[in-house]
């Protein structure tokens, strides 16, 4: 959520082909891959996964913030094959072992499975998130039939954190300015945390008191709103919202099905 | 007298939630609609307040124990609060805060006000370009709001209070950010308004000399004088702390004065003076 | 003319006034803030829930429970997309502080304490699943995750090594939030906390 990245639009005009999916076909596009990933334990299966994600995202835009979420979790991963395959409670095989100590199938494969799903997930919705713009999903929600204050409540912090963080850097300086003592402990540092924490915060809620008078005045709830049409036309997004959502209802269906048959 | 044409607030009292002593002390006006009236006081002498019951956002948004009464043109903001509010325009001292936040640029931020009236896109489109122009943020238009300068940004809290075409508007401090050409443009063009009536707070006393046809000067909660430039700056209280206009000022020095035995507050004044005098 | 100062109306109110409207975007922007000051000292805590709890302190356990779910969707839509399932956890974070303040359990420094484990109770009692269908019960924070090695090494159960992982991370963090609320909300000029109560 960098100030940049937030809102920098499309550079308008070069509309791409995925411009014209609507965000909620995305949204529910990510549904259907973390429902798929978490349908079976077929590695196979995860590994295909994996790949039509990864070639959606190639064949759009790959953009430094997914390579930042993929980052921390393939470290994580990394962790957990470690702890799962050392101690994972079903261990029983020895796949392999490093000066002496023995790294088990079970937990590997235990490890993997849940690692593979985590890498769907992010790579499903690294296509939603570079291939969509904050504003364009505010637009959209709206003329989907939201309510403008719903749409606000969702979306105005994308548009407002920038401020807050100017706000934030002017503070920091004049407390620089003043001279803060370098902090040691947690406790130091804590407290060195609020004369920028409480200003800040007067702040931004300040803000907040005056938007709200100014939405009111503006006539924000006027039952007479009538949001202007978006420019951006989506192709077959009624079909597309069917068809996902069918996806959806059919895996999860399926995945209690099982899960109620198991049970006897 | 025609109560339709009148602003007219009597024995008006405003308290705020909370608060032990009242914020506005027994106001009482009553002067015709369609003019522009300049508001004076130091800090903390209850201008915002007089604006935000002027605006009705006392007691319709911010909860104050009020009494009195408070009438503009025949309508109250207690009777019907959204046709009041749509016959206002209000810029409230704090130009960002003013800004909607969930606006991509300046274009959208001016026609937020309209679309919320349900006006129609090629109105609208007609609307944010002569009020732009008017403001001077045409070449703004499709920048960000919240890359605008402090003036900028005045002016485009301006700009949205004026797009509705309000027969009542109010200004909380304006130009507080702007640089001397800005404000010079603004209160240039605030002569040009027609068939509004115009409530500005400012510290710009000379600046309202030109254009206002009343000062109201508060002091502590109670509003102390009413009239025109001329009668209320002739007639200060030291008490009040309220600095008189640069032509006052020069013409006291230069002892020119006008018929009345009164010193000129604007420059027109000052001319009419030099002249009777020499 | 007489207007009467609104009155305080139930702490459960699902009808969003103009004011919680524009509370909301505001308490997830402190989130994020705090967070980032957080990181940039690298403190071993999160305090990415601080605008929730000033959110539900202000304005009720709904207008809290809005915040920390909007907070962790649009966290996961922008930067981090697990963390979307994590809005739970923060729902349940919203909802455990509105109450407790409501109930008077943030009005003096012994009380915030109290209230805090409550809090960081609820908070690790939902991320518990959530760490184990998605990490196996880690939490990715390493003195978290080696306990969570050395329980399950052990052989205790998983749960209960990863509500332990989850919990002591949290104990940590939720003491650290409650107290900056407890202050700052402290130091709130009356009509800020009285504009964000009234119900308009
Ligand atoms: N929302 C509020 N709740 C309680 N008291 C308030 C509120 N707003 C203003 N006041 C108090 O009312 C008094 C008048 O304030 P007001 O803002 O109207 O002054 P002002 O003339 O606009 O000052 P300035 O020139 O600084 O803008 C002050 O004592 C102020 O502290
Ligand atoms: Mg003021």
């Amino acid at each position: 959520m960098t100030d940049q990245s937030m809102l920098s639009d499309e550079s308008a005009g070069k509309s791409k082909w995925y411009n014209a999916v609507d965000p909620i076909t995305k949204l529910l596009f990510i549904l259907d891959m973390a429902l798929l990933s978490f349908a079976g334990t077929n590695l196979i299966m995860e590994a295909g996964l994996i790949t039509a994600a990864f070639l959606l995202l190639v064949f759009s835009k790959i953009s430094s913030t997914t390579v930042k979420a993929l980052g921390f979790s393939l470290f994580l991963i990394f962790t957990m094959l470690v702890i799962q395959g050392l101690f994972y409670s079903k261990n029983q095989t020895v796949l392999f072992s490093v000066l002496g100590i023995n790294f088990y199938k079970e937990g590997l494969m235990y490890a993997t499975t849940l690692g593979s799903r985590v890498l769907v997930i992010i790579l499903a919705s690294g296509f939603f998130m570079v291939t969509t713009t904050i504003s364009e999903n505010a637009k959209y929600l709206e003329q989907s039939g939201l309510s403008y204050k719903t749409v606000y409540v969702l979306m105005s912090v994308c548009y407002i954190l920038p401020e807050i963080m100017g706000n934030m850097r002017k503070i920091q300086q004049a407390q620089r300015v003043r001279g803060v003592n370098p902090q040691r402990t947690i406790l130091q540092k804590l407290k060195s945390v609020l004369p920028v924490l409480i200003p800040l915060v007067i702040k931004t809620l300040d803000q907040s008191m005056t938007r709200s008078i100014s939405l009111q005045l503006r006539g924000f709830d006027n039952p007479k709103r009538k949001a202007l049409k978006a420019d951006t036309h989506y192709r077959l997004a009624g079909m597309w919202h069917i068809g996902l959502t069918m996806i959806a209802v059919v895996l999860i269906g399926w995945k209690l099905w099982t899960k109620i048959n198991g049970l006897f | 007298m025609d109560e339709d044409k009148r602003i007219v607030l009597e024995n008006l009292n405003v308290r705020y939630s909370g608060m032990e002593t009242s914020q506005l002390k027994n106001i009482n006006i009553n002067t015709p609609i369609g003019q522009i009236i300049g508001i004076v006081g130091n800090s903390h002498s209850g201008k915002s307040t007089l604006c935000r019951v002027l605006a009705g956002i006392i007691p319709k948004i911010i909860s104050a124990t009020i009494s009195g009464t408070y009438t503009i043109a025949g309508r109250s903001p207690m009777d019907d609060w959204t046709a009041f509010n749509t016959s206002t325009g209000v810029v409230l001292q704090n130009p960002a805060g003013q800004l909607s936040g969930l606006a991509d640029t300046v274009a959208d931020e001016l026609a937020f006000d309209l679309i919320n009236q349900g006006t129609s896109a090629d109105v609208i489109s007609k609307r944010v370009a002569n009020v732009a122009a008017q403001m001077g943020l045409t070449d703004q238009l499709r920048q960000k709001p919240e890359s605008l300068s402090g003036g900028q940004m005045q002016r485009l809290a301006i700009a949205t209070a004026i797009i509705t075409q309000p027969q009542i508007l109010i200004m909380d401090d304006p130009t507080s950010e702007m640089d001397p050409v800005g404000r010079q443009q603004f209160f240039h063009w605030l002569t040009t308004v027609k068939d509004t009536t115009v409530f500005i707070v400012s510290s710009e006393i000379d600046d309202l000399c030109e254009v206002a046809d009343s000062i109201w000067i508060m002091s502590e909660g109670e509003l102390v004088s009413q009239g025109s430039p001329q009668d209320v700056f002739n007639h200060l209280s030291p008490e009040w702390q309220i600095p008189t206009p640069t032509v006052y000022q020069m013409a006291e020095k230069m002892n020119w004065r006008l018929t009345g035995d009164v010193f000129p507050v604007a420059a027109e004044e000052l001319k009419e003076a030099f002249d009777a005098t020499n | 003319m007489k207007t009467e100062p609104i009155n305080r109306t139930s702490m459960w109110k699902f009808k969003l006034s103009a004011a919680t409207m524009t509370l909301i975007p505001a308490a997830v922007g402190i989130n994020y803030v705090a967070k980032a000051l957080a990181e940039g000292l690298k403190l071993p805590v999160w305090l990415g829930s601080l605008g929730t709890f000033l959110a539900s302190m202000l304005a009720g356990p709904v207008a809290g429970a809005i915040s920390g779910f909007i907070n962790n969707v649009i966290y996961g839509l922008t930067l981090s997309p697990i963390s979307t399932v994590y809005a739970i956890t923060s729902i349940g974070i919203g909802i455990a502080v509105g109450i407790l303040h409501a109930r008077g359990w943030f009005s003096s420094a012994k009380k915030v304490f109290v209230s805090a484990i409550i809090i960081a109770i609820v908070s690790a009692v939902i991320s518990t699943p959530l760490n184990v269908i998605f990490w196996g019960g880690q939490t990715g924070i390493a003195w978290g995750d080696s306990l969570f090695a050395v329980m399950v090494a052990n052989h205790l159960p998983v749960w209960l090594a990863s509500f332990t992982d989850e919990f002591v991370l949290d104990i940590l963090d939720k003491v650290c939030v409650a107290y900056l609320a407890f202050f700052i909300y402290r130091q709130l000029p009356q009509r800020m906390v009285r504009f964000f109560r009234d119900d308009k």
